[in-house]
């Protein structure tokens, strides 16, 4: 072929290349010798103008996998080399692999013709910008030619692939990265986009409508289906792209009148988006029927083959179905703006095509279970999903209504209902059909039912019905469920959270659809829960009531979700579908959220009558009654004062709610009434010490119970007021303090109760009783753990498991202490915190063996720092400094040097992950403690006698670093923790790092250097910007005639051998060898841009000469001239000054990214 | 209701238990606990234990019944001798926990029959413990002695067994 790079060598050569390709390709399926082949095959792939070797192993191997590595050789070793390459050369390796496919369209193994496209799809993209359209044009005609079928099926195929691969190439999420910058790749898509895009979805479609033909009236042939298949796949492909440039459609408003909207995002949460190719797509896609005849053709076909079950999953149904799917979420100018009747009249076409798909959904669903493919079913839901996001509600329910006598509603309840029966009653095989679908339905359901509030669209009467009737069946069938599992075994996986957190998001979704029917739905719950209840208490004594007990567990849970909302972090409101519903009723009594409300509350109380308790209440049951209650009352008793109707104006407007305000007030008021909301309170802190009292060893019920309810209880202000006046929370408070009972409970609650006591004290308005109610709390704490290790016998006590249990409990109840720590407690809790200061000391010095309390007495004073550092005058600053001076002094004395020794290798790693731990903890107290240069809230004036927190950091950081081995950085969180923190400092106070020993600062660098090859692409720029600050600072102290770093003295690899010399010489080596002859990841040449630059300002010579030395070792001419003039322009072009102000470093980053495009490829060539 | 009861428990003279019952529930990950007589360390708690001396290596929790009450389920493994145990305990129950002491003796000298000499605290050697057996282990102490610097050894004890659990250079740089 004319123009073919690389020089030919004679056949004996090609040949012997061959069979090393070859022997090394059979080593890799018998999986021998890894290393071996790697180095064959990336031999070949690096190797200099491999095209010619490549090209005979393409042509003549016998050997699949031999050919498919060269053709990955040609295209990795033509993009690395582009720059060497003629035109011609490019367009012939183009066309190479173009005739290739082509040519061998029916060859057997697919993946070698897939990957020889692919590379014909990336070196067209790379060349697209240098190459003339006229150019392109003779490329594409080939490929035209071929894909409207002028050779055949086998050559048609193989064009409508490699169009498919070059589509997916020009995507951004798809293509690879070439090395080149993002505008690159920009410039791209966009051409791409405007020039050929929709010419190729015409030659798909031309290509589908001649095929179709041809399989509707011959039997089915194989080449002609696939091929087929193949142009509604490139369709479905181009349909997916990113449309950026054409969409010109005014979105001035969200919704249009007749129901359309725009501002639809809900839909990737099934890999899907909206499609928006713009007013030039609308004679294709739109006017010329496409949709229809798309339709049909499924329609046509699926009768065809009615007698195959199988037809369903075939290649050719599956990728028409993706198509009309993808044709429901068009939107945008493409349709003419008519007011949406053009889009209503697309949608509605596709809906009435996809109706046989799932209607009628019981039959569907029996067809299923007997076999059937589900694949029509679960696309169907997916395409009424897209529906949904494209429409009003009203306009939604209303789109079945020209087709069907109800509405669509009514049939996505249908459907729902089916899938949740299949699925509860086949909970244990495995039914993904019935799980992907409900998903998409709930997803669909959350749609509309979120639309209502937000375009204030109402849903039909028919449509309510249909959702109460839907949830009925939910619950019933949960109900069901709950009690045929009541007796299995709970498993661990129960407390995965991803489990329960995927419980608790479909049951929020089957909340939403019970809210929307409230008038009904919420009576129902009551019904259901009052004879559970009453079932409960007639059977008392005589029959077994554990399935009782599931119901009602599964009954606390889904009422729990009906009446609030999770909102994790978020200030809970009253969901606003209760506020509108029951707009008939006034009074508090009557109002059924109310009574629901009262039943469950009164049955929570029960668990306080000890007989009741230990006969109905499980541990289980409890668990959900003090998730109810937390969430119950973070929602209910809301303020007083501020009425909803204040904080969401837009509600207030329209008629329906001025309608139901009454109703409002009573829903926003009826836990307090009667003094109620001072009972429920107080029931619920009596239900939390029962909890935490009578449970023994059920720690997720007491995780619970601290974490969820009590911490509800102090968190908002208007509630914890009323709390703390509470005589029950004075009990609990006081058995918190001296009684040995809540010592049993896991540490980790005792750190929650703890910091929930207080938090409590700043509630206290009279500031007297609230250091009273302080040093009640606290007091007892601090002088235990004060006199304990005051003790004489301390030393043979200390070790024995008791003694460690009550010092662990100690530490986790102080931790928890200062966790609360407010402006308003702070002194108190700083006193504390000091009285304890020496007792840690003598802890950490006599549990040094312990890591348990070594750990647990660490992480107390990073959480004390963190609390306390910002708030504290100079005075008291300093010992705090001091005192963390001492704890990394005696911390470091224990364990500098030591080596674990133990027979288990898991017990060896355990030990080293609790020194990973503890280095972590340690690198985070100096982190806490750097935070007090930042924020510092003290109102002292005097600075001069405060102690300098860099001084002390880095001094911290001198005793720490030698405790982190190179191993340790290994761990992934301890590097990134540890390179923050050192470029933290050498950003903010390069000028200290001139102070630190000669030990310290070579530690340091040496760390950078492992950190600079790190995988982590955040270390990695962590450590450029380290030796950024690094050589900027030693930059401008010589520019001020200092010395700067000069006397610092490292180590380095030179050329020949280990050499002395300063840090930016060392620096700057290895800067230039990791960015010319290592892997360097491009998306880092911005930061190394900024590393490199006042390094070369700082060693200028030293560079020059690096240079010439880099030249000189470059044998081939052509090479180096380029080299030569990269390296030139590198410094020189752009006007770039010797400065490191901004627009100079915008400069050179310009500038490396040019050189690394121009040089990184050839350079690395072996 | 005072301070009294925050006490440990434990008195000096109280050598002659060598473990103490703790609720099971209680017990975390790494903590110590004895199964099947031994004592071990817990890998992982999956909150389920009988009683080796061991370091609990992992703990977990189940329920008999949906609405019976919490087991832990511990994985632990032998202090000593590095087998792996698992046991099922009700997680109010208690667990018998080791008294694991660990004590620090200078490294006098290495015997040529396996044994080493440590210097106590007050002076006096301490010549009964045997050097481990496993290659690797042993060579880490031998070399380090072999090579001058001053040794530290950890010596842990548990349930009357004793075994080096750590080396320390406390040598000049």
């Amino acid at each position: 072929m004319q123009g073919f790079p690389g020089v030919g060598s004679d056949l004996q050569t090609l040949q012997a290349s061959m069979h090393a390709i070859e022997h090394a390709c059979s080593l890799i399926q018998m999986h021998m010798n890894p290393a071996e082949v790697e180095r064959v095959i990336g031999s070949l792939r690096s190797s200099s103008m491999p095209y010619q070797t490549c090209r005979f192993i393409l042509e003549a191997s016998q050997m699949a996998s031999a050919r498919f590595q060269a053709a990955g050789a040609i295209g990795d070793a033509a993009i690395r080399e582009w720059a060497l390459l003629t035109e011609e050369n490019k367009r012939s390796l183009i066309l190479f692999c173009l005739n290739y496919v082509m040519e061998r369209s029916s060859a057997p193994e697919a993946y070698v013709q897939s990957k020889v496209s692919s590379v014909a799809a990336r070196l067209l993209k790379r060349a697209w910008l240098e190459f003339s359209d006229s150019e392109k044009v003779v490329i594409f005609n080939e490929v035209k030619q071929s894909i409207v079928g002028v050779h055949g099926c086998g050559p048609q195929y193989a064009g409508i692939h490699f169009v498919e691969l070059l589509v997916s190439e020009f995507s951004p999420s798809t293509s690879s990265a070439m090395g080149l910058p993002r505008e690159f790749h920009e410039q791209c898509q966009s051409s791409l986009e405007r020039n050929y895009l929709k010419e190729f979805y015409c030659w798909a479609q031309a290509a589908m409508l001649g095929l179709a033909d041809k399989i509707m009236s011959s039997s089915g042939n194989v080449s002609e289906e696939r091929a087929c298949a193949g142009a509604i796949r490139l369709m479905f492909q181009i349909l997916n792209w990113n449309f950026t440039i054409s969409d010109k459609s005014n979105t001035k408003s969200n919704v249009l009148p007749s129901g359309i909207r725009h501002d639809t995002v809900v839909l990737k949460k099934f890999d899907r988006t909206l499609i928006k190719p713009g007013s030039a797509w609308r004679d294709t896609l739109i006017s010329c029927g496409h949709t229809n005849w798309l339709l049909n053709f499924y329609g046509a076909l699926r009768e065809k083959y009615s007698y195959d079950t199988l037809w369903n999953d075939s290649p050719l149904a599956y990728s028409t179905r993706q198509l009309i799917v993808q044709l429901c979420s068009l939107a945008g100018a493409v349709f003419p703006s008519d007011n949406g009747e053009t889009q209503i009249k697309h949608l509605l076409q596709i809906l009435s095509a996809i109706l046989p798909w799932v209607e009628p959904p019981d039959v569907i669903a029996a067809s299923i279970r007997s076999g059937g493919s589900e694949s029509e079913l679960v696309d169907g839901c997916h395409a009424l999903l897209s529906m949904a996001s494209l429409t009003t509600t009203a306009l939604f329910d209303n789109l079945l209504k020209s087709l069907r006598p109800y509405c669509t509603v009514h049939l996505l309840a249908a459907l729902t209902c089916e899938v949740v029966k299949a699925l509860m009653n086949n909970q244990r095989e495995e039914e993904t059909w019935a799980e992907e679908s409900l998903d998409i339905l709930l997803e669909t359901w959350n749609v509309i039912l979120e639309g209502i509030y937000t375009d204030r669209s109402s849903i039909s009467k028919d449509g309510v019905y249909a959702a109460s009737n839907l949830f009925n069946v939910i619950v019933e069938s949960h109900l069901k469920a709950a009690a045929d599992s009541a007796f299995e075994d709970a498993d661990n996986s129960e407390y995965f959270h991803a489990s329960i957190s995927k419980r608790d998001e479909r049951l929020a979704s089957y909340a939403l659809v019970a809210r929307v029917a409230a008038e009904s739905t919420v009576p129902f719950l009551a019904r259901l829960f009052q004879e559970r209840f009453s079932a409960l208490s007639q059977g008392l004594g005589k029959s077994d009531p554990t399935r009782t007990l599931e119901e009602l567990y599964w009954l606390l849970l889904i009422t729990g979700h009906v009446l609030t909302d999770s909102g994790e972090g978020e200030t809970l409101l009253i969901p606003e579908a209760l506020q509108m519903a029951f707009p008939d009723v006034v009074e508090a009594a009557q109002h059924p959220v109310a009574m629901l409300s009262w039943s469950v509350i009164d049955f929570s109380r029960q668990c306080l009558d000890p007989a009741m308790r230990s006969a109905y209440f499980s541990p289980r049951l409890m668990e959900a009654v003090v998730w109810f209650l937390a969430r119950w009352v973070a929602t209910y008793l809301v303020p007083l004062d501020t009425g909803m109707g204040n904080i969401k104006p837009t509600i207030s407007e329209g008629v329906v709610t001025n309608g139901s305000q009454p109703s409002r007030k009573v829903l926003q008021s009826f836990g307090w009434e009667n003094n109620q909301g001072n009972i429920i309170l107080d029931s619920a802190i009596r239900i939390s010490l029962v909890a935490l009292t009578v449970y023994p060893g059920e720690n997720e019920l007491q995780a619970l119970t601290c974490q969820k309810l009590l911490s509800v209880l102090v968190r908002r202000k208007h509630i914890c007021t009323r709390v703390v006046q509470l005589e029950s929370w004075r009990e609990i408070a006081r058995a918190f303090a001296n009684e040995n009972i809540l010592f049993s409970i896991s540490a980790r609650s005792q750190r929650s109760l703890a910091e929930t006591l207080i938090c409590a004290a700043s509630c206290l308005k009279d500031s007297e009783t609230s250091l009273q109610y302080l040093k009640d709390v606290i007091g007892p704490m601090t002088a235990c753990l004060i006199e304990n290790t005051s003790r004489t016998d301390l030393k043979s006590v200390a070790q024995q498991a008791d003694a460690i249990y009550m010092v662990s409990c100690l530490l986790e109840r102080l931790r928890g202490a200062v966790r609360a720590t407010q402006p308003r407690t702070q002194k108190t809790i700083f006193e504390m915190g000091y009285a304890v200061m020496n007792p840690l000391l003598s802890l950490l010095e006599i549990y040094k063996n312990q890591s348990g309390v070594v750990y647990l007495v660490l992480k107390f004073v990073v959480d004390f720092v963190d609390a306390q550092v910002v708030f504290l005058g100079a005075k008291e600053t300093s010992i705090l400094v001091n005192f963390c001076m001492q704890l990394l002094q005696v911390y470091s004395s224990h364990n500098i040097g030591k080596i674990s020794i133990s027979l288990s290798s898991s017990l060896l790693s355990e030990s080293q992950s609790e020194k990973y731990k503890d280095l972590r903890a340690l690198l985070q107290l100096l982190r806490n403690m750097c935070s007090k240069d930042l924020v510092d809230f003290s109102t002292d004036a005097e600075q001069e006698d405060r102690p300098d927190i860099a001084q002390v950091v880095y001094v911290g950081l001198h005793i720490v670093t030698p405790l982190i081995s190179l191993d340790l950085l290994k761990y992934p969180k301890l590097s990134r923790d540890y390179f923050a923190l050192v470029s933290h400092m050498l950003e903010v106070y390069p000028e200290k790092v001139a102070q630190l020993n000669t030990d310290a600062f070579t530690h340091i660098t040496s760390t950078l250097d492992l950190g600079l090859r790190h995988q982590d692409i955040d270390v990695v720029e962590n450590c450029l910007a380290a030796i950024n600050s690094l050589a900027s600072y030693h930059f401008k102290e010589r520019s001020l005639g200092k010395e700067g770093l000069s006397l610092r003295i490292v180590e380095t690899q030179g050329s020949n051998g280990l050499l002395q010399a300063s840090v930016t010489d060392h620096f700057l080596r290895l800067l230039l060898q990791l960015l010319l002859f290592e892997d360097f990841r491009t998306e880092l040449a911005g930061s190394a841009a900024d590393a490199f630059l006042p390094l070369i300002l700082c060693e200028q010579e030293l560079y020059q000469r690096l240079i010439q030395e880099l030249l000189e070792g470059q044998s081939n001419p052509a090479l180096k001239s380029r080299l030569a003039s990269a390296f030139n322009s590198l410094t020189n072009s752009n006007h770039l000054s010797i400065s490191l102000d901004r627009p100079n470093r915008q400069k050179f980053r310009k500038n490396l990214h040019h050189f690394l495009t121009e040089i990184s490829g050839f350079v690395k060539i072996k | 209701m005072s301070d009294e009861e925050h006490h440990f428990e434990s008195k000096a003279d109280a050598g002659a238990s060598k473990t103490y019952p703790q609720q099971a529930g209680t017990i975390r990950k790494n903590g110590h606990i004895v199964i099947k007589g031994r004592p071990c360390k817990v890998c992982s708690r999956f909150v389920s234990v009988e009683f080796f001396l061991m370091q609990v290596v992992e703990v977990s929790t189940s329920k008999t019944g949906k609405h019976g009450h919490a087991k832990c389920h511990f994985v632990a493994i032998d202090i000593f001798t590095a087998k792996k145990l698992e046991d099922i305990v009700p997680s109010s129950h208690n667990c018998d926990v080791p008294h694991v002491n660990r004590t620090d003796y200078q490294l006098i000298d290495i015997s040529e029959d396996g044994f080493v000499s440590l210097l106590t605290e007050n002076g006096n050697t301490k010549d009964d413990l045997k050097l481990p057996t496993d290659e690797s282990l042993l060579s880490q102490i031998k070399d380090g002695f072999a090579e001058g610097k001053d040794l530290v050894v950890s010596v842990m004890s548990a349930m009357g067994e004793e075994q080096i659990c750590a080396i320390k250079d406390i040598g000049p740089k």
